[in-house]
């Protein structure tokens, strides 16, 4: 397992909210260590029977608090994040979605400066199956195991999850990194993690048209990484140009298309599975103990 | 969002920026009113790329030649974008064209600069590109180190720099995804200006750039008529020439659903990615929409629930097959409440299908047959 395991305790930042209230609720009945929520202004009250402060710092200074959840709405997050890094926090998850990618920048330069993790935004969290859920993924779908997942997709890698565990697959950890073009944690971090995690012993990688964030991690894995992966890229079918803007189109440099990625992951020794079906039936047939799926 | 050209041209003069003296005139008589001298170029107002290629920049040397002239251009439509206005100007000698532009590098994580010393034809490929990244804080020195690595030297290496680092503040100001100067002229005086603009803002920014509040309505009109409806909605909508319809939630899921319909020998007619955590209002919308298109022969509906309900997507399917019983509609529903939403599909007449990869089957087959209502 990488990143959260069940000694992990963790605050809530917007644990007073609408949505981050209701994920408070589940991650408490799936077993994470949730230790407070922060919510400015509510400091002394409750949630959940969880006590909230109105800093992230006191939170730390009171629970010992590691990882900190965000689900504060997209104009406050860079606030929210800044905050989190300034309290001494060691990981970040950010759940928001629709944050200005320039708030990003600025959060994640913060971030990288002061050696803090942080994955997301627009992401659906972590889970390690069985120990510790950070987010908003269904806990039900998962379960304890030896195969690690990282992924830009939130319902696409419950999608995958679902056909592992329904093969009888369960995951070390999977990690949804999110949707947006600028974001904390990129493949390479997680796919490391996993490559040193004993409890990893195949790995499943996800990713979809756009950027050339796969192409580089497929050149990353053949250098760094000694277990199995497997991939699977989403958007064979989108239409090109959408979206795309003059300057932006000079960076990717004619790369990002899903044909481009496949054909990375297969020069680079990654299997590349066409369904969620048969990333469990290579990932099967992959581990130590083959399952056939 | 993207702006018109004289738009952009516009926040440029708002921001130091130097730009030529225009006009913008939407009737060939107001040419007549604009005193510019002659002759001057006459340019579509348009969203789409190519303009000069398609013929919407043109040189008029007399009032009578540029009424005629304008009153082709305006008339005309470029690559589905109908021409707004014209903006017209005096001719510019220059004597060299630099491509200066900001974005954000999503590989690096941050804004950058893109320039290129000999001008923006074939800027994918040129090889003389060159790249600044921008750091936190930025201080206008960031600016003269593009302006260094373009080789540029005295007044014109001193305005290019300033010209970056205006254009730097105008893109962290307004929230912009692109801030692109192509041609940026650089005259036999070494006057520095910008000869055309393109500005697009970022759509998650809209609620805090006041500055642009309701400008969506003039903008999205390039958009056609379905799409322009989901942006409206908070829907995410892209229309392909298939048959058969499809909604998901999540971004990745829709592409990975659309993607197995062709493997298993359908066509999807879009992509329509419904978000996590809509509500029965929302998905009876997306619904609508996608059964709106005349060539949607069935629709092909994914629900995977991590924070979606599955009951509040059976209500909204129950309330649309009152409205279009005869809609042949195929439901893969997955997650939170998913056998009280089994029950409420049944009185509809609708089958479930749990498993993504027969219900993306029964579609494609579906597609096929034309077999009557329900699909089961």
């Amino acid at each position: 397992m990488i990143l959260l395991d069940k000694n992990t305790k963790v605050v809530v930042q917007g644990a007073t909210g609408k949505m981050g209230g209701a994920h408070t609720k589940r991650m408490i009945e799936y077993g994470t260590k949730i230790v407070a929520g922060v919510t400015p202004g509510k400091g002394g009250t409750q949630v959940h029977g969880l006590p909230v402060y109105d800093s992230v710092k006191e939170a730390v200074e009171k629970t010992g608090a590691t990882c900190s959840v965000i689900f504060v709405p997209p104009y406050g997050s860079l606030d929210a994040g800044f905050e989190a890094v300034d309290a001494g926090i060691e990981l970040i998850v950010l759940i928001t979605e629709g944050i200005p990618p320039q708030d990003t920048a600025k959060l994640v330069a913060h971030v990288k400066a002061n050696n803090v993790k942080m994955v997301g935004p627009n992401c659906p969290g972590v889970i390690t199956p069985g120990e510790s859920l950070v987010g908003i993924l269904p806990g039900s779908i998962f379960k304890p195991g030896k195969t690690g997942m990282v992924s830009r997709s939130g319902t696409l890698t419950y999608e995958i999850a679902l056909a592992l565990t329904e093969a009888g697959i369960g995951q070390s950890t999977c990690v949804g990194i999110g949707g947006d073009p600028v974001k904390g944690t990129g493949y390479q971090e997680p796919l490391q993690m996993f490559s040193d995690d004993p409890n990893t012993e195949v790995i499943v990688m996800i990713g979809e048209i756009g950027g050339t964030a796969e192409e580089e991690a497929a050149e990353f894995i053949k250098k760094n990484v000694k277990k199995p992966v497997i991939g699977f890229i989403a958007g064979v079918t989108a239409p090109p140009g959408k979206r795309m803007g003059h300057a932006g189109a000079i960076i990717s440099g004619g790369k990002g298309t899903a044909e481009s990625k496949m054909k990375s992951f297969e020069a680079n020794g990654i299997k590349v599975a066409m369904t969620p079906k048969e990333v469990a039936k290579l990932v099967g047939e992959s581990l130590k103990t083959p399952v056939k799926a | 969002m993207n702006l018109y050209e004289y738009e952009a041209k516009q926040l440029f003069a708002e921001g130091g920026i130097p730009v030529p003296p225009s006009a913008r005139i939407t009737k060939p008589e107001d040419l007549a009113k604009v005193h510019l001298g002659w002759p001057v170029i006459l340019k579509c107002q348009v969203m789409s790329g190519g303009r000069g290629k398609a013929g919407g920049i043109q040189k008029v040397k007399t009032l009578e030649e540029g009424k005629e002239v304008a009153k082709k251009l305006l008339a005309m439509t470029i690559k589905d974008s109908k021409t707004e206005s014209l903006l017209v100007e005096p001719i510019v000698n220059f004597k060299k064209e630099i491509y200066l532009a900001v974005t954000i590098d999503r590989e690096r994580g941050c804004p950058i600069f893109i320039a290129a010393a000999d001008g923006g034809m074939e800027i994918e490929s040129n090889p003389n590109v060159q790249t600044v990244a921008i750091t936190y804080p930025f201080h206008p020195y960031q600016g003269r180190a593009l302006a260094h690595q373009l080789g540029l030297k005295g007044a014109v290496f001193a305005k290019v720099a300033d010209i970056a680092a205006k254009l730097y503040l105008l893109f962290e100001k307004y929230d912009l995804d692109l801030a692109e100067i192509n041609p940026l002229f650089v005259t036999e005086g070494d006057d520095v200006i910008a000869g055309d603009g393109k500005i697009t803002i970022n759509d998650d920014a809209m609620g805090r750039q006041k500055k642009f509040d309701g400008w969506q309505d003039k903008h999205l009109v390039d958009l056609p008529v379905r799409e322009r409806r989901s942006k409206k909605e908070g829907l995410n909508l892209v229309e392909l020439d298939g048959n058969i319809g499809i909604i998901c939630n999540g971004a990745g899921l829709t592409m990975a659903t659309m993607d197995m319909v062709k493997k298993f020998g359908g066509n999807p007619g879009n992509f329509l990615d419904a978000g996590g955590g809509s509500d029965q209002e929302k998905t009876l919308t997306a619904i609508e929409i996608v059964h709106d298109n005349p060539n949607c022969d069935v629709i092909l509906l994914n629900i995977l629930g991590g924070i979606t309900a599955c009951d509040e997507v059976a209500a909204a399917l129950v309330e649309f097959m009152k409205r279009h019983p005869n809609r042949k509609m195929i439901v893969r529903l997955r997650g939170n409440n998913q056998d009280k939403a089994e029950k409420m599909l049944a009185e509809s007449g609708l089958k479930l299908y749990p498993d993504i990869e027969d219900a993306v089957k029964a579609a494609v087959e579906a597609a096929k047959t034309k077999q009557p209502v329900g699909a089961r």
